[in-house]
């Protein structure tokens, strides 16, 4: 410091020195904010901490290095550190010993983390996805009761196929609760015997509403799942880990439908035009059969014609003989044919029901009852026919 | 006209109808005798019967349950103790 004409006139050196003891003795602190303009390098890492205003703040490149969650930039995290001054420069920066991910940037930090994890155990491989069966006896549900997911799916299932058999599971679909309830339903549903496919439903929501989803109890259960399952959680945007270890991942409720039931429409087209096939394939085979036998017969004849030269009148003898027989033969097949044929009208229940038979189910619309065994006296049965169905009960067995 | 041998497990829809669609494309790819043929169509006949009494089987049917009330899966950790989900 010098005098000069009155005035007091210090060096920057003695300025600096004199604000570098105001920062003496400040305590370390946590501070949230958005990390920005990240500069990794092995030293120093740089960055600046965003809230309002900005701090400039460095850490340890070994300790950034080994931190579990790294931020991504824009990443809100809680820094814990104290401020510095830099003399050279008279920079104020925040020297940061540690830095946690909050918020979002956590959640896709520790879903990052365990897909790593999962994805290394081989449970995401598409080699380990299996398909649904086409038809299956019932149908596992988990979801939750109030949401509209449940009624959504329902809805599209029963639309497709009116006859589906549902067992339900109501389960937290967020919350605390939510992935060990999730979990133990998948697990219930995958040890019920009839249960062929298992749908995981839930609406959209945000990262942190989806979580049971991105969670390792959730995962593990689908992943250990001997029935196959088909996650059907968030919309298309929101991939879950759910999705990813599921046999099957679909974004809506109608997708969710077709990949768990058939459509009976399109299953009875199909039938028809099976029973159609086999009845024409028949047809076909019958005429070549026939067209092959009159070829035959007429060769037979000419070959016998021929070593008749020698033996004219066996020729004579055996004609008239060969000839009803051939003729035979070529009737017994095509009766066969034709019985078969005859069967492919008997065999679909609807022309059954047409032609004057009635279908028996047990009383309530039930199971077929086919025989006459299981039929005890007092026995209430429903019996459909042409145009409508009857209340009957059996009084008694005639044979 | 049998789809099941004896001890064999009944077909499921998908597999009879696997082999409903067998029969139809050997039938009808042609160069099939007679006694193949009926043999065929009547294995056919069987596989339809088995595809339409599974489909008649199925019933419109829910049955609703709370994952509360089901049986915890061993391992699971109690009721109330908030578990990570990581």
């Amino acid at each position: 410091m010098k005098v000069v004409g009155g005035r007091r006139v210090f060096s920057v050196e003695e300025v600096t020195a004199r604000l570098a003891t105001l920062f003496e003795g400040l305590r370390s602190f946590w501070v949230e904010a958005e990390v920005q303009d990240l500069r990794p390098s092995r030293s120093q890492v740089r960055f600046t901490l965003r809230g309002g205003h900005v701090i400039d703040a460095s850490m340890n490149g070994v300790v950034y290095e080994r931190l579990p969650h790294k931020p991504a930039d824009g990443g809100l995290v809680q820094a814990y550190g104290r401020m510095e001054f830099w003399r050279a420069r008279g920079l104020v920066s925040m020297r940061v010993e540690r830095l946690e991910l909050v918020g979002e940037g956590l959640l896709r930090a520790q879903v990052e983390e365990l897909r790593a994890r999962l994805a290394a155990e081989g449970l995401l491989d598409a080699a380990r996805k299996r398909r649904p069966p086409l038809l299956p006896r019932r149908i596992g549900l988990v979801t939750s009761a109030d949401g509209a997911a449940r009624a959504d799916v329902l809805t599209n299932v029963w639309a497709r196929l009116p006859e589906a058999d549902v067992v339900a599971v109501d389960v937290p679909v967020q919350g605390d609760d939510a992935p060990r309830l999730i979990a133990r339903a998948l697990r219930y549903l995958d040890a019920l015997p009839e249960v062929d496919v298992i749908v995981v439903a839930r609406g959209g929501g945000s990262l942190e509403d989806l979580m049971a989803f991105n969670g390792e109890p959730v995962c593990r259960a689908v992943a250990a799942s001997a029935t196959p399952v088909v996650s059907a959680v968030g919309h298309e945007r929101d991939v879950t880990l759910c999705d990813l270890v599921a046999d099957v991942r679909v974004s809506t409720p109608t997708a969710a439908a077709a990949a768990v039931v058939p459509s009976r429409e399109a299953l009875e087209t199909h039938l028809t035009d099976s029973a159609q096939a086999l009845g024409r394939g028949l047809l076909r085979a019958r005429a070549g059969a026939e067209e092959a036998l009159r070829g035959r017969s007429g060769a037979l004849a000419r070959a016998l014609r021929g070593r008749g030269e020698l033996a004219g009148d066996r020729v004579e003898r055996l004609a008239p003989r060969l000839a009803p027989a051939l003729r035979r033969a070529a009737a017994a097949a095509a009766g066969r044919a034709d019985r078969a044929q005859a069967m492919l009208g008997l065999l679909s229940p609807s022309r059954t029901v047409a032609r004057g038979y009635a279908i028996v189910r047990e009383a309530g619309g039930g199971a077929v009852v086919a025989d006459a065994a299981g039929v005890e006296p007092g026995r209430e049965l429903e019996l459909e026919l042409r145009d409508g169905r009857v209340r009957a009960t059996a009084t008694g067995r005639l044979s | 006209m049998t789809t099941e041998g004896p001890g064999e497990a009944p077909l499921t829809f998908e597999e009879a109808l696997r082999r409903l669609d067998e029969v139809v494309a050997r039938l009808e790819g042609g160069e099939v005798g007679l006694e193949e043929a009926v043999a065929l169509f009547e294995q056919g006949q069987g596989y339809l019967a088995a595809c339409r009494e599974r489909l008649a089987a199925a019933q419109r049917r829910i049955e609703e349950l709370t994952a509360e009330g089901l049986p915890p899966a061993p391992g699971e950790p109690p009721a109330g103790e908030s578990e990570p989900p990581f």
